[in-house]
């Protein structure tokens, strides 16, 4: 279970670098088509950058739930192992929260944009509402795998 | 208009209530402001959950945020392309010899790379790996070192090219090339009180010097650095001069930097080029998701015209000019504390645009003083990011470094006060390069 959940945040990781990487495409051609007649001005160049942009910002917040980097205010003094579970698991409760939220709205989301079109380069717009109900998805996978974990931790004998 | 249930008190409280309970939960801040409107969305008639889908799904779909991956990765192939090397190399000559020399070239390379990337984040993720163990080993204090590093790094929000000033552009529709060139004398400014500070510091506590560099040795590194210092006037001319959209000139310095760590310094290569990219879409993303959420939740406080209660209040006190730019400060340095610059922007600086506008204050004085205001807010606990980042590096706890980095805001305050009273600081350079802006 673990190296499948390893292979999907890898996945997810290489997925962002190309979203990434990608982006930058767009953005150029639509400067150098200003300035050149080398290539004829593409107007869906914006929304196509615009599109990556969206998925690139929700696979970025996928995958730092499992990395534990979305920020967070620490106002709490030193706890214990055992207290930083026990906390962890009360604050993921709620993430897993908004998670479910994501993953229920979500695909009402997306069937409310299953006919739609995007305006310029009549991209498929499920395709693009896709990435909330997938975010919700991959939340909930990840927070379950970060309760097993704590729980494990708590179950576990005091360190002496 | 609206027949909200509930009573701009009553939402506000609710609201913030719920958000601030969710932060001490230690639930992320992105996700405590998203949680913090559902209990509104579900109950209120009028609204579903899906102004959630809705509102995120309109911040993303924005070109203006689209420059914030290109500024972190333009920040994050400069570490490493070999740009920041050459800039160290240079900055070495220019302070070297100056009591506490490495803090000092902590200082001016942040002026440096302020003038390249946007981001203070990026600012402080790359210069915390290159200067707190650096500094450590030579002697200094490591609070002093982790505050010194995290402070100077905001400077990349004040001197253009800046994130902050794209989005405050673009959300509160005023000149970005203006703002760019409204921002360089106070970011000079407040990099010349944290020297003042750091000469201080280095006296007292004896702190060590570097062998004056030769005029030789500094003109070399000068024609070294050159190609990364055309860097900002390209972009912020090329603004100007209408060449490119804000946005479009962060992709030039991508391109730009790319160019440079590939042909001219020759140090990238695929591993290194995968990591920066890598690096880049986290931390964005990370940033970014947050300011969607914050977009719902500035949507709630707009739905029940909040906004607009606090304001009358604040127009029944009379202030004057000086008066309201104190309380927009302030209002920026409190909000700062809790929020990410950009969804502060989102929130607070629409809601305050009425009110600096019924005095009379010039729209590029209150952008410069809503954007320095939050630059300090990303150094100030609990939730500043450049200090996190700095304390994370150095692996201590935030509380760690918090004195020396409170006592180093103490002249950058001054700064803030001097633009606040004279709005000429801020208004000079816009007069003088493109007056057409600044009407």
């Amino acid at each position: 279970m673990k190296t499948l959940i390893d292979f999907y945040h890898k996945l997810l990781s290489w997925l962002l670098v190309a979203t990434v990487a990608i982006l930058i495409v767009p953005v150029s051609m639509q400067i150098v088509s200003r300035f050149t007649g080398l290539i004829p001005s593409y107007i869906w160049t914006e929304e196509l950058s615009r599109f990556m942009f969206i998925w690139m910002v929700m696979l970025g917040a996928m995958i730092a739930v499992r990395e534990r980097t979305h920020f967070d205010v620490d106002v709490w003094p030193e706890l214990s192992v055992r207290g930083a579970a026990r906390l962890r698991i009360f604050s993921n409760l709620f993430v897993l929260l908004f998670a479910l939220v994501f993953v229920y709205w979500g695909f009402q989301f997306v069937r409310f944009g299953w006919r739609q079109e995007s305006e310029l380069a009549e991209l498929p717009m499920p395709f693009i509402f896709f990435a909330w109900p997938v975010a919700g998805l991959t939340w909930a996978l990840f927070l379950g795998e970060a309760f097993l974990a704590d729980f494990g931790i708590l179950s576990s004998r005091p360190a002496p | 208009m609206t027949q909200a249930a509930l009573t701009p008190t009553m939402a506000a409280l609710l609201l913030f209530g719920a958000f601030f309970a969710l932060l001490v939960a230690r639930v992320p801040v992105a996700f405590a402001l998203g949680l913090a409107c559902l209990p509104s969305l579900l109950f209120e008639q009028r609204l579903s959950p899906m102004v959630l889908f809705n509102e995120t799904f309109k911040a993303y779909n924005s070109f203006i945020l689209l420059s914030v991956p290109f500024f972190l990765l333009t920040a994050n192939l400069m570490g490493t392309g070999g740009i920041t090397d050459r800039l160290v190399k240079l900055s070495r000559t220019m302070v070297g010899s100056m009591p506490g020399a490495l803090a000092q070239i902590n200082v001016v390379l942040s002026v440096f790379f302020a003038g390249i990337s946007g981001s203070s984040t990026a600012d402080a993720a790359s210069q915390s790996k290159i200067f707190i163990d650096a500094q450590t080993k030579e002697g200094y204090d490591l609070s002093f070192s982790i505050a010194i590093t995290a402070v100077s790094a905001v400077l990349a929000v004040i001197i253009p090219p800046s994130i902050l000033m794209v989005v405050w552009g673009g959300v509160i529709s005023t000149s970005i090339g203006a703002l760019y060139l409204a921002g360089i004398i106070p970011g000079l400014l407040i990099a010349g009180a944290q020297m003042v500070t750091v000469h201080i510091y280095a006296v007292r506590r004896k702190y060590p010097v570097y062998p004056r560099a030769t005029a030789r040795e500094f003109f070399t590194s000068v024609l070294e650095s050159v190609p990364a210092l055309m860097t900002p006037f390209i972009i912020v001319g090329g603004i100007l001069a209408g060449w490119f959209t804000p946005t479009e000139s962060a992709a030039i310095a991508v391109i730009y930097a790319s160019l440079l760590s590939i042909f001219v310094y020759r140090e990238m290569d695929r591993a290194r080029l995968a990591t920066a990219l890598s690096e880049t879409g986290k931390l964005s993303a990370i940033a970014l998701f947050c300011v969607g959420t914050a977009s719902a939740f500035g949507w709630l406080l707009a739905y029940y015209q909040i906004p607009q209660a606090l304001l009358s209040n604040v127009t029944s006190w009379g202030l004057g000019i000086t008066g309201v730019g104190l309380f927009i400060a302030f209002c920026f340095l409190v909000v700062g504390c809790f929020l990410d610059a950009i969804p502060a922007i989102i929130i607070v600086g629409t809601t305050l645009e009425p009110l600096a506008h019924s005095v009379n204050m010039h729209p590029i004085q209150f952008a410069i003083i809503g954007i320095v205001a939050l630059a300090f807010g990303l150094v100030t606990p609990p939730y500043g990011l450049c200090l996190m980042i700095a304390c994370a590096v150095a692996k201590v706890r935030l509380r760690y470094a918090l004195k020396d980095t409170l006592i180093m805001l103490i002249p950058m305050l001054v700064v803030l006060l001097a633009l606040i009273i004279w709005p000429e600081i801020a208004l000079f350079l816009p007069k003088l390069i493109s007056p057409e802006l600044v009407k």
